[in-house]
């Protein structure tokens, strides 16, 4: 019993941090541009796409294959805010700014998901484990494919708020955050600040995909049920606020990990919906977040 | 004067042109006419309650298949007859939305969106696993439609596609007159401008956001009932987002906040979407994204030209 206990935890942790880094990326892009991404997902099948064509195509090795592949999505991202959101808000003006995003993502995430359709075909995808062998912890076995997925999910998420605490790039993107019209005045180019922070937090999403590809397999919508689950993610964190979100993750991912003991797996996809509505109905600011009304 | 004709000429066209494909004797241009007059309920009553109301739903993909698997399960395990499983349809539909409406009473845009969205993915995963009433993932099929039509096959499907417009003309037209003719009408439009105005004004904006859920639902839960007793197999992909996604699109392209320009952008997008399966059955949704994208951004008002979009 306390065995399995530990394996459940031990799968939990694993999946929490490319949960982490999924929902603190999505996390940013809100609270900088107060948009919610819906095409984050595909972001994701774009990392593992750049991977498979990396490393079993052009035959790179996996490290250079996932780096290759998170600034390849970076780049991607870069062109997202000047091309779309941007000239959204030129027309809107100073009107309330309303759910059109998110109709604007949605549009995006249909366009991206059947744009890879046609690209790659529907079919799943192999990649290669980047590390092959498994550690053996007496009670229970962990890949070492798993492990690195944590270790550089942890090693990325610590980059992230490193940049955002001391670079002067990250100092302009949480001013932003805060206060886009004072940080405005003090000189910051918003737009800029806008288009990096969008492609940072999508970079984010296609290195979990381009990690998690040997794990998932690569598929047109491999990354869908994921955004809907960071959504969930990033409720019980709190709109908006990073540390709520990376909890968050490690909360839902151990919550679906333990729940295979209480109800059958294929339910495990629902808790995170039922979390989420259960949070907007009690507490719609967030675990961490003040408790007013939003 | 030319508003004057505009309201006799555009609807009696419209009805016409409804009921040109009866005419046509063709098994599959039926099929695909019944089928877009489908969507173009499904998209009106999307329109009610995002385009009209402003409340932005995420999830009427949930409420349309709980309308096609009320209707189609009723009839299979209950032998419901198929015209009051339109109404048992409606029903299910409109009460889940009621529910869904609560949070709404607290929750504004972006959350709204968020949670409906999770509501019809929690319908999609019931559908897939409760195999005992949903067939699960192959879906629920053997159940009759609608009695007393014709048995040859081609005058059947001509039978079939005249009621289903009869109901989606009568339904669009309810909701119309609902948005148009009634003080509820012009609580939605509040509601949609500034919300908080309209409560300061004395508009009781509870009420009135959840009157536009339950219509809202109940209709999209009817035009699920509708492709239920048309098509004959109700899968659980029917709740996926991405039939959330070509509802948005076919409202977005035709004219938020207008009810008929969904029912337009309905049948051009779906006929859109149909036609471009000749070129490879993938480009459809490429196209559903991109009509989306681009008038989001650049067509606001959509091929309607209705009023200024929330």
């Amino acid at each position: 019993m306390l065995e399995s206990l530990a394996e459940f935890a031990i799968q939990g942790i694993v999946l929490g941090g490319l949960y982490a880094l999924f929902a603190v990326g999505l996390t940013l892009i809100f609270g900088v541009l107060d948009v919610i991404n819906v095409a984050h997902g595909e972001f994701f099948a774009i990392g593992g796409y750049l991977a498979f064509a990396a490393i079993v195509v052009l035959h790179w090795p996996g490290a250079a294959g996932v780096a290759g592949a998170a600034v390849g999505t970076f780049l991607l991202g870069l062109g997202v805010y000047p091309l779309l959101l941007a000239p959204l808000k030129r027309r809107l003006g100073a009107r309330p700014r309303g759910p059109l995003y998110l109709v604007l993502t949605l549009g995006l995430s249909t366009f991206l998901q059947s744009s890879l359709l046609a690209a790659a075909g529907g079919d799943y995808l192999r990649v290669p484990p980047y590390a092959g062998g498994v550690l053996d912890l007496s009670f229970t076995a962990v890949s070492h494919q798993r492990l690195l997925v944590l270790v550089v999910s942890i090693v990325l998420l610590g980059g992230l708020f490193l940049f955002l605490r001391f670079h002067r790039e990250g100092l302009a993107v949480r001013a932003v955050a805060q206060n886009p019209d004072a940080a405005q005045a003090m000189g910051i180019n918003l737009p800029r600040v806008f288009a990096l922070t969008l492609a940072l937090g999508v970079g984010l999403a296609g290195a979990g995909g381009a990690l998690m590809a040997p794990l998932f397999n690569v598929y047109p919508t491999v990354g869908f049920p994921l955004t809907i689950k960071a959504f969930a993610i990033t409720i019980l964190g709190g709109m908006g606020n990073l540390a709520g979100a990376l909890v968050a993750s490690f909360l839902i991912s151990l919550a679906e990990a333990f729940s295979v003991m209480l109800i059958p797996s294929e339910w495990q996809n629902a808790i995170a919906f039922a979390v989420m509505i259960v949070m907007l109905l009690l507490r719609p600011s967030g675990l961490l977040g003040g408790g007013g009304r939003r | 004067m030319i508003a004057r004709v505009r309201v006799i000429a555009v609807p009696a066209a419209l009805v016409v042109a409804a009921l040109l494909p009866a005419l046509i004797p063709h098994p599959f241009v039926l099929t695909l006419a019944t089928q877009a007059m489908v969507w173009a309920l499904l998209a009106a009553s999307w329109d009610l309650l995002s385009g009209y109301t402003g409340q932005v739903s995420f999830g009427h993909a949930g409420f349309f298949a709980l309308g096609a698997y009320a209707a189609a399960t009723a009839t299979k395990h209950a032998d419901l007859s198929p015209w009051l499983g339109l109404v048992f349809a409606a029903l299910v539909a409109a009460l889940v939305g009621g529910l869904a409406g609560f949070p709404a009473l607290r929750l504004r845009g972006h959350y709204l969106a968020l949670v409906t969205l999770g509501l019809a993915e929690i319908v999609r995963l019931v559908a897939q696993n409760w195999l005992e009433l949903t067939g699960g993932p192959f879906g629920i099929h053997d159940y009759r439609t609608f009695p007393g039509l014709p048995a040859a096959p081609l005058a059947h499907r001509q039978a079939r596609y005249v009621i289903v417009v009869a109901i989606v003309a009568a339904s669009v037209v309810a909701m119309r007159a609902l948005c148009e003719r009634t003080p509820a009408g012009k609580a939605f439009r509040a509601i949609r401008e500034d919300e908080v105005l309209a409560e300061m004004l004395g508009i009781r904006t509870t009420v009135y956001k959840l009157l536009a859920f339950v219509v809202s639902s109940a209709f999209a839960g009817l035009a699920g009932a509708l492709y239920a007793y048309d098509v004959q197999l109700v899968s659980p992909s029917v709740a996926s987002a991405a039939t959330t996604s070509f509802v948005i699109g076919m409202a977005v392209f035709g004219g938020l906040g207008t009810v008929w320009g969904p029912v337009l952008g309905a049948l051009l997008l779906f006929g859109l979407s149909e036609g471009l399966r000749f070129i490879g059955v993938v480009y459809n949704l490429i196209a559903v994204g991109l009509v989306i994208m681009i008038f989001v951004v650049f067509v606001p008002r959509g091929l309607a030209g209705g009023r200024r979009t929330a």
